[in-house]
Protein backbone atom coordinates (compact mmCIF):
# COMPACT_ATOMS: atom_id res chain seq x y z
CA UNK A 1 0.00 0.00 0.00
CA UNK A 2 1.29 3.48 -0.76
CA UNK A 3 2.34 5.30 2.35
CA UNK A 4 0.26 8.36 1.50
CA UNK A 5 -2.87 6.21 1.17
CA UNK A 6 -2.15 4.50 4.47
CA UNK A 7 -1.76 7.83 6.25
CA UNK A 8 -4.92 9.17 4.57
CA UNK A 9 -6.89 6.19 5.87
CA UNK A 10 -5.53 6.63 9.40
CA UNK A 11 -6.43 10.32 9.39
CA UNK A 12 -9.91 9.57 8.08
CA UNK A 13 -10.50 6.90 10.72
CA UNK A 14 -9.36 9.22 13.50
CA UNK A 15 -11.60 12.04 12.26
CA UNK A 16 -14.57 9.75 11.89
CA UNK A 17 -13.98 8.19 15.29
CA UNK A 18 -13.70 11.65 16.84
CA UNK A 19 -16.91 12.80 15.22
CA UNK A 20 -18.77 9.60 15.94
CA UNK A 21 -17.78 9.58 19.58
CA UNK A 22 -17.80 13.36 19.93
CA UNK A 23 -14.22 13.16 21.20
CA UNK A 24 -12.23 16.21 20.27
CA UNK A 25 -8.95 14.56 21.25
CA UNK A 26 -9.09 12.12 18.36
CA UNK A 27 -9.07 14.68 15.54
CA UNK A 28 -6.29 16.41 17.47
CA UNK A 29 -4.35 13.15 17.32
CA UNK A 30 -4.69 13.29 13.54
CA UNK A 31 -3.02 16.72 13.33
CA UNK A 32 0.62 15.46 13.26
CA UNK A 33 -0.32 12.94 10.60
CA UNK A 34 -2.10 15.59 8.56
CA UNK A 35 0.86 17.93 8.81
CA UNK A 36 3.19 15.16 7.75
CA UNK A 37 1.00 14.28 4.80
CA UNK A 38 0.54 17.87 3.64
CA UNK A 39 4.21 18.73 4.00
CA UNK A 40 5.19 15.63 2.12
CA UNK A 41 2.77 16.26 -0.70
CA UNK A 42 3.71 19.92 -0.91
CA UNK A 43 6.71 19.60 -3.11
CA UNK A 44 7.21 20.77 -6.63
CA UNK A 45 5.13 19.11 -9.28
CA UNK A 46 5.79 18.54 -12.93
CA UNK A 47 7.78 16.04 -14.86
CA UNK A 48 11.40 15.33 -14.14
CA UNK A 49 13.65 16.90 -16.78
CA UNK A 50 16.96 15.14 -16.51
CA UNK A 51 19.70 14.66 -19.04
CA UNK A 52 22.51 12.18 -18.66
CA UNK A 53 25.80 11.83 -20.40
CA UNK A 54 28.09 8.84 -20.15
CA UNK A 55 31.76 8.54 -21.02
CA UNK A 56 33.92 5.45 -20.91
CA UNK A 57 37.68 5.48 -20.57
CA UNK A 58 37.71 3.02 -23.46
CA UNK A 59 34.96 1.06 -25.13
CA UNK A 60 36.97 -1.79 -26.65
CA UNK A 61 38.84 -3.91 -24.17
CA UNK A 62 40.00 -7.42 -23.48
CA UNK A 63 38.23 -9.60 -20.92
CA UNK A 64 38.48 -8.43 -17.31
CA UNK A 65 40.19 -5.18 -18.19
CA UNK A 66 39.02 -2.35 -15.90
CA UNK A 67 37.02 0.39 -17.61
CA UNK A 68 36.23 3.67 -15.89
CA UNK A 69 32.71 4.90 -16.54
CA UNK A 70 31.75 8.47 -15.79
CA UNK A 71 28.10 9.56 -15.72
CA UNK A 72 26.91 13.15 -15.46
CA UNK A 73 23.27 13.95 -14.72
CA UNK A 74 22.00 17.45 -15.36
CA UNK A 75 18.73 18.71 -13.99
CA UNK A 76 16.89 20.91 -16.51
CA UNK A 77 13.73 21.19 -14.44
CA UNK A 78 12.57 21.81 -10.90
CA UNK A 79 14.48 21.06 -7.71
CA UNK A 80 14.65 17.39 -6.91
CA UNK A 81 14.79 16.85 -3.18
CA UNK A 82 15.64 13.19 -3.00
CA UNK A 83 16.79 11.53 -6.15
CA UNK A 84 17.87 7.93 -6.34
CA UNK A 85 20.02 7.30 -9.41
CA UNK A 86 20.84 3.78 -10.45
CA UNK A 87 22.91 2.81 -13.42
CA UNK A 88 21.47 -0.26 -15.09
CA UNK A 89 24.34 -2.55 -15.98
CA UNK A 90 24.45 -6.03 -17.33
CA UNK A 91 24.74 -8.55 -14.49
CA UNK A 92 27.82 -9.96 -16.22
CA UNK A 93 29.75 -6.79 -15.51
CA UNK A 94 31.22 -6.50 -12.05
CA UNK A 95 31.89 -3.23 -10.31
CA UNK A 96 35.44 -2.99 -8.99
CA UNK A 97 35.33 0.53 -7.66
CA UNK A 98 32.61 3.08 -7.00
CA UNK A 99 28.90 2.54 -6.81
CA UNK A 100 26.07 2.21 -9.31
CA UNK A 101 23.43 3.81 -7.10
CA UNK A 102 23.39 7.26 -5.57
CA UNK A 103 21.02 9.16 -3.34
CA UNK A 104 21.36 12.84 -4.06
CA UNK A 105 19.60 16.15 -3.92
CA UNK A 106 19.72 17.91 -7.26
CA UNK A 107 18.64 21.55 -7.56
CA UNK A 108 17.25 22.87 -10.82
CA UNK A 109 20.08 23.63 -13.23
CA UNK A 110 22.52 21.59 -11.18
CA UNK A 111 24.45 18.53 -12.22
CA UNK A 112 26.02 15.56 -10.53
CA UNK A 113 28.82 13.32 -11.74
CA UNK A 114 29.70 9.91 -10.49
CA UNK A 115 32.28 7.37 -11.58
CA UNK A 116 32.81 3.70 -11.21
CA UNK A 117 35.12 1.04 -12.60
CA UNK A 118 33.77 -2.14 -14.16
CA UNK A 119 35.21 -5.22 -15.72
CA UNK A 120 33.61 -8.16 -17.40
CA UNK A 121 33.95 -11.25 -19.51
CA UNK A 122 33.75 -11.33 -23.31
CA UNK A 123 30.57 -9.73 -24.58
CA UNK A 124 28.94 -6.68 -26.03
CA UNK A 125 27.37 -4.51 -23.36
CA UNK A 126 24.93 -1.74 -24.11
CA UNK A 127 24.99 0.81 -21.31
CA UNK A 128 21.80 2.52 -22.32
CA UNK A 129 19.98 4.19 -19.49
CA UNK A 130 19.81 5.21 -15.88
CA UNK A 131 16.95 4.52 -13.54
CA UNK A 132 15.97 7.60 -11.56
CA UNK A 133 13.44 7.66 -8.73
CA UNK A 134 12.41 10.94 -7.25
CA UNK A 135 10.84 11.13 -3.80
CA UNK A 136 9.18 14.00 -2.02
CA UNK A 137 10.41 15.23 1.39
CA UNK A 138 9.07 12.17 3.19
CA UNK A 139 8.98 9.58 0.46
CA UNK A 140 5.21 9.75 0.08
CA UNK A 141 5.20 10.43 -3.64
CA UNK A 142 7.48 8.63 -5.97
CA UNK A 143 8.19 9.36 -9.62
CA UNK A 144 10.29 6.82 -11.42
CA UNK A 145 11.59 6.92 -14.95
CA UNK A 146 14.56 6.00 -17.06
CA UNK A 147 16.95 8.54 -18.52
CA UNK A 148 18.89 7.63 -21.66
CA UNK A 149 22.66 7.66 -21.24
CA UNK A 150 24.02 5.81 -24.22
CA UNK A 151 27.29 3.98 -24.11
CA UNK A 152 28.69 0.76 -25.44
CA UNK A 153 31.36 -1.49 -24.13
CA UNK A 154 32.84 -4.27 -26.22
CA UNK A 155 34.87 -6.87 -24.46
CA UNK A 156 36.60 -8.59 -27.33
CA UNK A 157 38.16 -12.02 -27.19
CA UNK A 158 41.95 -11.89 -27.01
CA UNK A 159 43.40 -11.98 -30.51
CA UNK A 160 46.37 -14.30 -30.74
CA UNK A 161 48.70 -13.24 -33.52
CA UNK A 162 49.45 -15.96 -36.05
CA UNK A 163 52.20 -15.52 -38.58
CA UNK A 164 49.83 -16.52 -41.34
CA UNK A 165 47.36 -19.17 -42.36
CA UNK A 166 48.20 -21.24 -45.39
CA UNK A 167 45.10 -22.11 -47.35
CA UNK A 168 44.64 -23.45 -50.86
CA UNK A 169 41.08 -22.82 -52.00
CA UNK A 170 40.12 -23.86 -55.51
CA UNK A 171 38.90 -20.39 -56.41
CA UNK A 172 40.52 -17.06 -55.75
CA UNK A 173 39.54 -13.47 -56.31
CA UNK A 174 41.09 -11.08 -58.82
CA UNK A 175 43.18 -9.05 -56.41
CA UNK A 176 46.72 -10.00 -55.68
CA UNK A 177 47.42 -11.66 -52.41
CA UNK A 178 49.32 -14.56 -50.94
CA UNK A 179 47.41 -17.58 -52.16
CA UNK A 180 48.69 -19.41 -55.25
CA UNK A 181 45.90 -19.06 -57.82
CA UNK A 182 46.84 -21.93 -60.18
CA UNK A 183 46.98 -19.34 -62.96
CA UNK A 184 50.07 -18.17 -64.79
CA UNK A 185 51.14 -14.58 -64.62
CA UNK A 186 53.31 -12.34 -62.47
CA UNK A 187 54.44 -14.00 -59.30
CA UNK A 188 57.33 -15.68 -57.55
CA UNK A 189 56.77 -19.41 -57.88
CA UNK A 190 57.48 -21.05 -61.24
CA UNK A 191 54.27 -22.12 -62.99
CA UNK A 192 54.99 -23.07 -66.66
CA UNK A 193 56.81 -22.18 -69.86
CA UNK A 194 55.17 -20.47 -72.79
CA UNK A 195 56.14 -18.85 -76.09
CA UNK A 196 57.96 -15.60 -75.78
CA UNK A 197 55.71 -12.62 -76.29
CA UNK A 198 56.75 -9.12 -77.14
CA UNK A 199 57.24 -7.18 -73.96
CA UNK A 200 58.43 -10.12 -71.85
CA UNK A 201 61.36 -9.15 -69.70
CA UNK A 202 64.65 -10.72 -70.86
CA UNK A 203 65.21 -12.14 -67.36
CA UNK A 204 62.03 -14.19 -67.77
CA UNK A 205 63.29 -15.94 -70.90
CA UNK A 206 63.95 -19.60 -70.23
CA UNK A 207 67.28 -20.02 -72.02
CA UNK A 208 67.49 -23.77 -71.45
CA UNK A 209 64.26 -24.47 -73.30
CA UNK A 210 64.91 -21.81 -75.96
CA UNK A 211 68.30 -23.38 -76.76
CA UNK A 212 66.58 -26.54 -77.88
CA UNK A 213 64.50 -24.68 -80.48
CA UNK A 214 66.36 -22.82 -83.19
CA UNK A 215 63.68 -20.28 -84.05
CA UNK A 216 61.69 -19.95 -80.89
CA UNK A 217 62.12 -18.22 -77.57
CA UNK A 218 60.33 -19.32 -74.47
CA UNK A 219 59.49 -17.39 -71.33
CA UNK A 220 58.90 -18.58 -67.81
CA UNK A 221 55.47 -18.06 -66.39
CA UNK A 222 54.94 -17.67 -62.70
CA UNK A 223 52.01 -18.58 -60.55
CA UNK A 224 49.78 -15.67 -59.69
CA UNK A 225 49.11 -15.09 -56.02
CA UNK A 226 45.74 -13.72 -55.16
CA UNK A 227 43.40 -13.23 -52.26
CA UNK A 228 40.60 -15.66 -51.52
CA UNK A 229 37.17 -15.82 -49.98
CA UNK A 230 37.24 -17.44 -46.58
CA UNK A 231 34.23 -18.30 -44.47
CA UNK A 232 34.95 -19.03 -40.85
CA UNK A 233 32.21 -21.08 -39.24
CA UNK A 234 32.18 -20.95 -35.48
CA UNK A 235 30.29 -23.88 -34.05
CA UNK A 236 28.10 -22.50 -31.28
CA UNK A 237 25.97 -25.56 -30.70
CA UNK A 238 25.61 -26.27 -27.04
CA UNK A 239 26.03 -30.00 -27.41
CA UNK A 240 29.34 -29.48 -29.18
CA UNK A 241 30.65 -27.06 -26.59
CA UNK A 242 29.24 -27.77 -23.16
CA UNK A 243 30.52 -30.55 -20.98
CA UNK A 244 29.85 -31.92 -17.52
CA UNK A 245 29.95 -29.37 -14.74
CA UNK A 246 29.02 -26.49 -17.05
CA UNK A 247 32.50 -26.36 -18.54
CA UNK A 248 32.61 -24.99 -22.04
CA UNK A 249 34.98 -25.18 -24.97
CA UNK A 250 33.26 -22.27 -26.61
CA UNK A 251 35.66 -19.64 -25.31
CA UNK A 252 38.53 -21.57 -26.88
CA UNK A 253 36.63 -21.79 -30.16
CA UNK A 254 36.02 -18.04 -30.08
CA UNK A 255 39.69 -17.41 -29.43
CA UNK A 256 40.64 -19.63 -32.38
CA UNK A 257 38.12 -17.91 -34.67
CA UNK A 258 39.46 -14.49 -33.66
CA UNK A 259 43.05 -15.51 -34.31
CA UNK A 260 42.24 -17.06 -37.69
CA UNK A 261 40.14 -14.16 -38.92
CA UNK A 262 42.82 -11.70 -37.84
CA UNK A 263 45.56 -13.58 -39.63
CA UNK A 264 43.53 -14.05 -42.82
CA UNK A 265 42.48 -10.42 -42.96
CA UNK A 266 46.07 -9.38 -42.37
CA UNK A 267 47.16 -11.32 -45.44
CA UNK A 268 44.50 -9.60 -47.50
CA UNK A 269 41.81 -12.24 -47.77
CA UNK A 270 38.10 -11.58 -47.82
CA UNK A 271 36.75 -13.09 -44.62
CA UNK A 272 33.20 -13.73 -43.40
CA UNK A 273 32.06 -15.26 -40.14
CA UNK A 274 29.11 -17.50 -39.48
CA UNK A 275 28.18 -18.31 -35.91
CA UNK A 276 26.18 -21.50 -36.03
CA UNK A 277 24.32 -22.13 -32.79
CA UNK A 278 20.90 -21.21 -31.54
CA UNK A 279 20.52 -19.18 -34.70
CA UNK A 280 22.68 -18.12 -37.61
CA UNK A 281 24.65 -14.95 -37.24
CA UNK A 282 26.36 -14.08 -40.45
CA UNK A 283 28.96 -11.37 -40.82
CA UNK A 284 29.24 -10.65 -44.52
CA UNK A 285 32.67 -11.17 -46.05
CA UNK A 286 34.88 -8.13 -46.26
CA UNK A 287 38.43 -6.92 -46.21
CA UNK A 288 40.63 -4.99 -43.88
CA UNK A 289 40.45 -3.40 -40.50
CA UNK A 290 36.79 -2.55 -40.66
CA UNK A 291 35.96 -6.18 -41.27
CA UNK A 292 38.23 -7.18 -38.42
CA UNK A 293 36.23 -4.88 -36.16
CA UNK A 294 32.93 -6.34 -37.41
CA UNK A 295 34.11 -9.88 -36.80
CA UNK A 296 35.42 -9.08 -33.34
CA UNK A 297 32.11 -7.45 -32.46
CA UNK A 298 30.25 -10.53 -33.66
CA UNK A 299 32.60 -12.72 -31.64
CA UNK A 300 32.10 -10.52 -28.60
CA UNK A 301 28.37 -11.21 -28.77
CA UNK A 302 28.71 -14.91 -29.58
CA UNK A 303 27.04 -17.30 -27.17
CA UNK A 304 26.57 -21.05 -27.39
CA UNK A 305 22.96 -22.04 -27.81
CA UNK A 306 20.69 -24.94 -28.57
CA UNK A 307 18.17 -25.16 -31.36
CA UNK A 308 16.26 -28.08 -32.81
CA UNK A 309 16.78 -26.74 -36.31
CA UNK A 310 20.50 -26.17 -36.04
CA UNK A 311 21.23 -29.24 -34.00
CA UNK A 312 23.26 -30.73 -36.85
CA UNK A 313 25.41 -29.05 -39.48
CA UNK A 314 23.06 -30.04 -42.31
CA UNK A 315 21.43 -26.62 -42.30
CA UNK A 316 24.64 -24.76 -42.98
CA UNK A 317 23.62 -22.06 -45.47
CA UNK A 318 26.15 -22.97 -48.14
CA UNK A 319 24.76 -20.38 -50.55
CA UNK A 320 26.30 -17.73 -48.38
CA UNK A 321 29.77 -19.04 -49.16
CA UNK A 322 31.17 -18.19 -52.61
CA UNK A 323 31.76 -21.29 -54.76
CA UNK A 324 35.20 -22.89 -54.48
CA UNK A 325 36.02 -20.76 -51.49
CA UNK A 326 37.79 -21.79 -48.33
CA UNK A 327 35.71 -22.81 -45.34
CA UNK A 328 37.30 -22.95 -41.91
CA UNK A 329 35.19 -24.74 -39.35
CA UNK A 330 36.07 -24.12 -35.73
CA UNK A 331 34.36 -26.91 -33.87
CA UNK A 332 35.01 -29.68 -31.41
CA UNK A 333 33.16 -31.81 -33.97
CA UNK A 334 30.41 -34.34 -33.47
CA UNK A 335 29.95 -37.79 -34.92
CA UNK A 336 27.03 -36.79 -37.15
CA UNK A 337 28.87 -33.82 -38.71
CA UNK A 338 30.87 -36.06 -40.98
CA UNK A 339 28.23 -36.41 -43.69
CA UNK A 340 27.70 -32.68 -44.04
CA UNK A 341 31.42 -32.03 -44.24
CA UNK A 342 31.82 -34.58 -47.02
CA UNK A 343 28.94 -32.98 -48.91
CA UNK A 344 30.57 -29.57 -48.60
CA UNK A 345 33.81 -30.98 -49.88
CA UNK A 346 31.98 -32.55 -52.80
CA UNK A 347 30.57 -29.17 -53.73
CA UNK A 348 34.06 -27.85 -54.29
CA UNK A 349 34.79 -26.08 -51.04
CA UNK A 350 38.19 -26.42 -49.49
CA UNK A 351 37.63 -27.22 -45.84
CA UNK A 352 39.92 -26.74 -42.90
CA UNK A 353 38.74 -27.88 -39.49
CA UNK A 354 40.31 -26.37 -36.41
CA UNK A 355 39.10 -28.48 -33.56
CA UNK A 356 39.66 -27.78 -29.87
CA UNK A 357 40.25 -31.24 -28.45
CA UNK A 358 37.18 -32.08 -26.32
CA UNK A 359 38.68 -35.28 -24.91
CA UNK A 360 41.78 -33.65 -23.50
CA UNK A 361 39.65 -30.74 -22.28
CA UNK A 362 37.23 -32.92 -20.37
CA UNK A 363 39.91 -35.26 -19.10
CA UNK A 364 41.82 -32.35 -17.63
CA UNK A 365 38.82 -31.58 -15.44
CA UNK A 366 38.16 -35.15 -14.32
CA UNK A 367 39.82 -36.88 -11.38
CA UNK A 368 42.77 -38.94 -12.53
CA UNK A 369 41.28 -42.40 -12.06
CA UNK A 370 41.79 -45.52 -14.15
CA UNK A 371 38.12 -45.36 -15.16
CA UNK A 372 38.53 -41.81 -16.49
CA UNK A 373 41.61 -42.76 -18.44
CA UNK A 374 39.88 -45.82 -19.90
CA UNK A 375 36.83 -43.77 -20.88
CA UNK A 376 39.06 -41.13 -22.46
CA UNK A 377 40.86 -43.82 -24.39
CA UNK A 378 37.60 -45.21 -25.78
CA UNK A 379 36.32 -41.77 -26.73
CA UNK A 380 39.66 -40.92 -28.30
CA UNK A 381 39.50 -44.04 -30.42
CA UNK A 382 36.04 -43.07 -31.65
CA UNK A 383 37.20 -39.56 -32.36
CA UNK A 384 40.32 -40.85 -34.06
CA UNK A 385 38.16 -42.87 -36.41
CA UNK A 386 36.05 -39.81 -37.21
CA UNK A 387 39.17 -37.74 -37.89
CA UNK A 388 40.60 -40.48 -40.05
CA UNK A 389 37.43 -40.54 -42.18
CA UNK A 390 37.46 -36.76 -42.44
CA UNK A 391 41.04 -36.74 -43.63
CA UNK A 392 40.27 -39.42 -46.16
CA UNK A 393 37.59 -37.15 -47.57
CA UNK A 394 40.31 -34.58 -48.30
CA UNK A 395 39.47 -32.29 -45.46
CA UNK A 396 42.31 -30.62 -43.62
CA UNK A 397 42.19 -31.14 -39.90
CA UNK A 398 44.05 -29.46 -37.07
CA UNK A 399 43.38 -30.57 -33.54
CA UNK A 400 44.16 -28.19 -30.72
CA UNK A 401 44.88 -29.29 -27.19
CA UNK A 402 43.49 -26.30 -25.35
CA UNK A 403 45.98 -26.68 -22.52
CA UNK A 404 48.52 -25.13 -24.89
CA UNK A 405 48.31 -21.62 -26.34
CA UNK A 406 46.62 -21.58 -29.74
CA UNK A 407 49.48 -20.04 -31.66
CA UNK A 408 52.04 -22.40 -30.19
CA UNK A 409 49.91 -25.49 -30.69
CA UNK A 410 48.66 -24.81 -34.20
CA UNK A 411 50.81 -22.05 -35.66
CA UNK A 412 53.36 -24.49 -37.07
CA UNK A 413 50.68 -26.26 -39.09
CA UNK A 414 48.51 -23.32 -40.02
CA UNK A 415 51.47 -21.46 -41.47
CA UNK A 416 52.21 -24.37 -43.77
CA UNK A 417 55.48 -25.40 -42.19
CA UNK A 418 53.97 -28.59 -40.86
CA UNK A 419 51.98 -31.22 -42.68
CA UNK A 420 48.59 -29.58 -42.67
CA UNK A 421 46.58 -32.39 -44.15
CA UNK A 422 45.94 -34.73 -41.31
CA UNK A 423 47.84 -32.67 -38.80
CA UNK A 424 46.99 -33.75 -35.30
CA UNK A 425 48.58 -32.04 -32.35
CA UNK B 1 22.42 8.28 12.73
CA UNK B 2 19.11 7.32 11.14
CA UNK B 3 19.13 3.94 12.79
CA UNK B 4 19.76 5.56 16.15
CA UNK B 5 16.90 7.99 15.59
CA UNK B 6 14.65 5.13 14.47
CA UNK B 7 15.36 3.05 17.57
CA UNK B 8 14.94 6.11 19.75
CA UNK B 9 11.58 6.98 18.20
CA UNK B 10 10.29 3.43 18.70
CA UNK B 11 11.47 3.32 22.29
CA UNK B 12 10.18 6.82 23.01
CA UNK B 13 6.82 6.20 21.29
CA UNK B 14 5.99 2.89 22.91
CA UNK B 15 7.59 4.01 26.17
CA UNK B 16 5.41 7.13 26.32
CA UNK B 17 2.27 5.13 25.71
CA UNK B 18 3.23 2.51 28.28
CA UNK B 19 4.07 5.20 30.80
CA UNK B 20 0.69 6.90 30.20
CA UNK B 21 -1.17 3.64 30.70
CA UNK B 22 0.91 2.76 33.77
CA UNK B 23 0.14 6.11 35.34
CA UNK B 24 -3.55 5.39 35.01
CA UNK B 25 -3.13 1.99 36.64
CA UNK B 26 -3.20 -0.19 33.53
CA UNK B 27 0.07 -1.99 34.19
CA UNK B 28 -0.97 -5.09 32.24
CA UNK B 29 -1.63 -3.02 29.10
CA UNK B 30 1.62 -1.12 29.59
CA UNK B 31 3.48 -4.44 29.58
CA UNK B 32 1.86 -5.47 26.28
CA UNK B 33 2.72 -2.10 24.74
CA UNK B 34 6.35 -2.58 25.73
CA UNK B 35 6.35 -6.11 24.33
CA UNK B 36 5.02 -4.75 21.05
CA UNK B 37 7.77 -2.13 21.10
CA UNK B 38 10.33 -4.89 21.46
CA UNK B 39 8.78 -6.73 18.51
CA UNK B 40 9.06 -3.55 16.51
CA UNK B 41 12.74 -3.33 17.34
CA UNK B 42 13.12 -6.91 16.18
CA UNK B 43 11.33 -5.87 12.98
CA UNK B 44 13.90 -3.10 12.49
CA UNK B 45 16.70 -5.59 13.04
CA UNK B 46 15.15 -8.03 10.59
CA UNK B 47 14.40 -5.24 8.08
CA UNK B 48 10.68 -5.95 8.03
CA UNK B 49 9.52 -2.74 6.38
CA UNK B 50 5.88 -3.74 6.65
CA UNK B 51 6.14 -3.73 10.43
CA UNK B 52 6.34 0.08 10.41
CA UNK B 53 2.78 0.20 9.06
CA UNK B 54 1.58 -2.10 11.84
CA UNK B 55 3.58 -0.12 14.39
CA UNK B 56 2.09 3.22 13.41
CA UNK B 57 -1.44 1.80 13.37
CA UNK B 58 -0.84 0.19 16.77
CA UNK B 59 0.56 3.34 18.37
CA UNK B 60 -2.30 5.45 17.03
CA UNK B 61 -4.90 2.91 18.10
CA UNK B 62 -3.46 2.68 21.62
CA UNK B 63 -3.24 6.48 21.89
CA UNK B 64 -6.81 6.89 20.57
CA UNK B 65 -8.13 4.29 23.01
CA UNK B 66 -6.42 6.06 25.85
CA UNK B 67 -7.93 9.36 24.84
CA UNK B 68 -11.36 7.83 24.16
CA UNK B 69 -12.17 5.70 27.15
CA UNK B 70 -10.42 7.42 29.95
CA UNK B 71 -8.93 10.80 30.27
CA UNK B 72 -5.35 9.74 29.97
CA UNK B 73 -2.67 12.43 30.05
CA UNK B 74 -2.84 13.56 26.40
CA UNK B 75 0.83 14.57 26.32
CA UNK B 76 2.00 10.96 26.64
CA UNK B 77 -0.57 9.79 24.11
CA UNK B 78 0.48 12.41 21.57
CA UNK B 79 4.12 11.59 22.22
CA UNK B 80 3.36 7.93 21.55
CA UNK B 81 1.56 8.71 18.30
CA UNK B 82 4.30 11.05 17.11
CA UNK B 83 6.95 8.50 18.05
CA UNK B 84 5.12 5.96 15.88
CA UNK B 85 4.94 8.46 13.03
CA UNK B 86 8.67 9.18 13.27
CA UNK B 87 9.49 5.48 13.28
CA UNK B 88 7.19 4.97 10.29
CA UNK B 89 9.00 7.72 8.40
CA UNK B 90 12.51 6.69 9.36
CA UNK B 91 11.95 3.07 8.41
CA UNK B 92 11.20 4.11 4.86
CA UNK B 93 13.98 6.67 4.88
CA UNK B 94 16.56 4.12 5.99
CA UNK B 95 15.42 1.94 3.09
CA UNK B 96 16.08 4.81 0.65
CA UNK B 97 19.42 5.51 2.29
CA UNK B 98 20.79 2.20 1.09
CA UNK B 99 21.16 3.79 -2.35
CA UNK B 100 23.69 6.32 -1.10
CA UNK B 101 27.13 5.63 -2.44
CA UNK B 102 29.34 7.30 0.14
CA UNK B 103 29.29 8.29 3.77
CA UNK B 104 29.40 11.95 2.77
CA UNK B 105 26.40 11.58 0.47
CA UNK B 106 24.56 9.73 3.22
CA UNK B 107 25.37 12.31 5.88
CA UNK B 108 24.07 15.20 3.80
CA UNK B 109 20.72 13.57 3.08
CA UNK B 110 20.38 12.30 6.65
CA UNK B 111 21.06 15.67 8.20
CA UNK B 112 18.47 17.40 6.05
CA UNK B 113 15.82 14.77 6.57
CA UNK B 114 16.25 14.43 10.32
CA UNK B 115 16.10 18.19 10.79
CA UNK B 116 12.95 18.37 8.74
CA UNK B 117 11.15 15.51 10.47
CA UNK B 118 12.13 16.69 13.93
CA UNK B 119 10.76 20.15 13.28
CA UNK B 120 7.59 18.68 11.89
CA UNK B 121 7.15 16.45 14.93
CA UNK B 122 7.57 19.43 17.24
CA UNK B 123 5.09 21.54 15.30
CA UNK B 124 2.63 18.63 15.22
CA UNK B 125 2.98 18.11 18.95
CA UNK B 126 2.44 21.79 19.67
CA UNK B 127 -0.56 22.05 17.36
CA UNK B 128 -2.16 18.92 18.78
CA UNK B 129 -1.62 20.19 22.30
CA UNK B 130 -3.12 23.56 21.37
CA UNK B 131 -6.09 21.80 19.81
CA UNK B 132 -6.67 20.00 23.09
CA UNK B 133 -6.93 23.33 24.88
CA UNK B 134 -9.85 24.45 22.75
CA UNK B 135 -12.44 21.91 23.66
CA UNK B 136 -15.83 22.74 22.26
CA UNK B 137 -19.12 21.08 22.99
CA UNK B 138 -20.91 20.63 19.74
CA UNK B 139 -24.29 19.22 18.90
CA UNK B 140 -25.14 16.34 16.55
CA UNK B 141 -25.86 18.78 13.69
CA UNK B 142 -22.40 20.27 14.11
CA UNK B 143 -20.91 16.82 14.19
CA UNK B 144 -22.71 15.83 10.99
CA UNK B 145 -21.60 19.03 9.30
CA UNK B 146 -17.98 18.52 10.30
CA UNK B 147 -18.13 14.88 9.16
CA UNK B 148 -19.31 15.97 5.71
CA UNK B 149 -16.63 18.66 5.54
CA UNK B 150 -13.99 16.14 6.61
CA UNK B 151 -15.13 13.59 4.03
CA UNK B 152 -15.13 16.21 1.27
CA UNK B 153 -11.72 17.40 2.37
CA UNK B 154 -10.29 13.90 2.27
CA UNK B 155 -11.83 13.30 -1.16
CA UNK B 156 -10.34 16.55 -2.39
CA UNK B 157 -6.97 15.54 -0.99
CA UNK B 158 -7.09 12.17 -2.70
CA UNK B 159 -8.13 13.76 -6.03
CA UNK B 160 -5.33 16.28 -5.77
CA UNK B 161 -2.83 13.59 -4.94
CA UNK B 162 -3.93 11.44 -7.85
CA UNK B 163 -3.83 14.33 -10.29
CA UNK B 164 -0.24 15.05 -9.24
CA UNK B 165 0.72 11.44 -9.80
Amino acid sequence: MARAHFLGILIFVLLLAGLAGLRGALPALAIPLLLYLLYGLNHGSGPIALEAHRTLSTNRVLPNTPVRVSVTISNRGRNLDELVVQDLLSPNLSVMEGSLSHLISLPGGGSYTFEYVVKGPRGGYALEELRVDEYDHFGLIHHGQTVPAAGQLFVFPPVVRLKGVTIRPRGTRVYSGTIPARVGGPGVEFFSVRDYQAGDAPRHINWHVSARHADHLFSNEYQQERVADVAIILDGRKRANLFAGGRSLFEHSVLAAAALSNALLAQGDRVGLLIYGQYLEWTWPGYGKLQRERILQALAHARPGASQVFDGLEYLPTRMFPPKSQIILVSSLLEDDFQTLVQLRARGYQILIVSPDPVAFELSHLPQKPESRLAARIVRLERGLLIHNIQRAGIQFVEWDTSRPFDQATGHYLTGRGVLVGARL
Amino acid sequence: MTLLALVFSIVAGTGALAWGYLQMGFGQYARWILIFGMFWLVGVWQRWRWFAYAGLAFNLAVAALGLWFTNFPPGWMFAGAIGGLLAFDLTDFSYRLRFSASAEERRQVERRHLLRITLLALVGFVLASLAMMFTLNYSFEWGLFLAIVAALGILQLVAWYRSRQ
